[in-house]
């Protein structure tokens, strides 16, 4: 169930989902959040189980601060996704796979950037990407809409259309939307590298 | 030995609180051949004098590239040098197939400093050798030197083996952070030679901020004859 979008912008990223948990053909919660954040430079939009999903992430968010005190500078946003799937891969490799897709979004001292993963753990750097029984619905919105070098606002627009789309055909999907905007403006400075 | 003629294990603390078997190691590093590393602003190099051998037999290497952006030089038990270095190698490989990423030059210091560490805690023998770490990463240009203890170091001049203290004393007074490549090369090669005083080889590696790769300056050993 679910719909999350993920989108890559010119000056940072853009996540956006809805609100609903379903158990079964009920619905569980209506305001849950499904854009976790990691830190000021990274959030994390979930879809599939939440407690596999939100074990993940907070796993990764310990090992992200670990490995930056350690080697005084921050994760990028590939290596942080990488961490994601090594746990998932060998999760599906010993039959007690996690159930859960991860749209990885944020800025790091190079640029800002979108990753996707999934239960098999794989990796896939992205301009847009959906996940959730909504995305089918998001993607007709995000592939007639998105265009490349986005502007932060526009992206929230064309985010917050696509979830909106998904709530209205999705029974999986529903409930009110989020979006997270994470700029690489306000962060590039702090995030950057002496 | 002092410490069993106390009654002691040999591997735990001395009357003094020194950790015996670990200054032993040190002692060990100090009669290897003399090692230098030099960083400056654009360029850090590592060099090592090539222990001259018998007739027909090829000196050890001495310069070791661990990665791509990365390489080393140790003194010591060359055999204790060679583990070190393989471990090295081993934690880069790793921390690619972990991260997806060359491993930065501290974390790859840290792994070898508590590998290193390990050896001070249990009765087995602490290894007897140093290690020169240097590479080039999101933070720039880094060496670290690490000891037998477990101590790391990060700086801009390191000098181990034997000669080791005259040798850094002569990188103090040449150093400049802005010295060209050519008199960077010369200056470690006289830190080296002021100690050695013969026609022993030596061996030079080489990380430039501009390239980010580390790379052996010149093969002395020829790979056809």
């Amino acid at each position: 169930m679910t719909t999350i979008v993920g989108i890559l912008c010119k000056d940072g990223v853009v996540l956006s989902s809805d609100r609903r948990a379903s158990k079964g053909f009920f619905i569980g919660s209506k305001i849950t959040q499904k854009i976790l954040r990691i830190d000021d430079s990274l959030a994390v939009a979930i879809a599939g189980q939440v407690s596999d999903a939100e074990y993940l992430v907070n796993a990764v968010r310990a090992e992200r601060a670990l490995v930056t005190l350690q080697r005084g500078y921050p994760l990028t946003v590939k290596e942080t996704t990488k961490l994601i799937s090594n746990v998932a891969y060998q999760g599906m490799k010993s039959y007690q796979p996690y159930f859960a897709e991860f749209i990885v979004a944020g800025v790091d001292a190079t640029s800002p950037h979108v990753y996707v993963t999934d239960m098999s753990g794989s990796v896939s750097a992205e301009n847009f990407v959906s996940s959730g029984s909504g995305s089918p619905i998001a993607y007709g919105v995000l592939e007639s809409n998105y265009k490349e070098n986005m502007t932060i606002e526009q992206a929230r627009i064309l985010g917050t259309n696509a979830v909106q789309a998904a709530m209205e055909r999705d029974p999986g999907s529903g409930d009110g939307i989020d979006v997270v905007a994470i700029a690489s403006a306000l962060l590039i400075k702090e995030v950057k590298v002496a | 030995m002092e410490s069993q003629q106390l009654g002691r294990m040999p591997y735990f603390y001395g009357p003094e609180g020194a950790l015996v078997q670990v200054d032993f190691a040190l002692e060990a590093v100090n009669r290897g051949s003399t090692t230098i590393g030099i960083r400056t602003d654009e360029y850090a190099i590592l060099a090592s004098q090539l222990k001259p051998t018998r007739a027909l037999v090829d000196p050890a290497e001495k310069i070791y590239q661990i990665d791509e952006h990365l390489g080393a030089t140790g003194a010591g038990y060359i055999g204790d040098v060679m583990k070190l270095i393989q471990e090295l190698r081993l934690q880069a490989q790793k921390h690619r197939l972990t991260f997806d990423s060359p491993v930065d030059v501290k974390t790859a210091s840290e792994e070898l400093s508590s590998y290193l560490h390990q050896y001070t805690l249990y009765a087995v023998r602490p290894l007897g050798a140093s290690i020169i770490i240097a590479g080039r990463d999101p933070l720039g240009l880094q060496m670290y030197q690490v000891d037998p203890s477990g101590t790391y170091f990060r700086g801009s001049g390191f000098a181990i083996g034997s000669g080791s203290e005259r040798s850094l004393e002569v990188i103090q007074r040449g150093y400049k952070p802005n010295m060209p490549l050519e008199e960077l090369v010369n200056l470690g090669t006289t830190a080296i030679k002021t100690v050695t005083q013969d026609e022993s080889q030596i061996e030079f590696g080489l990380v430039s901020n501009t390239t980010s790769r580390f790379e052996k300056l010149t093969s002395p050993i020829p790979t056809v004859r």
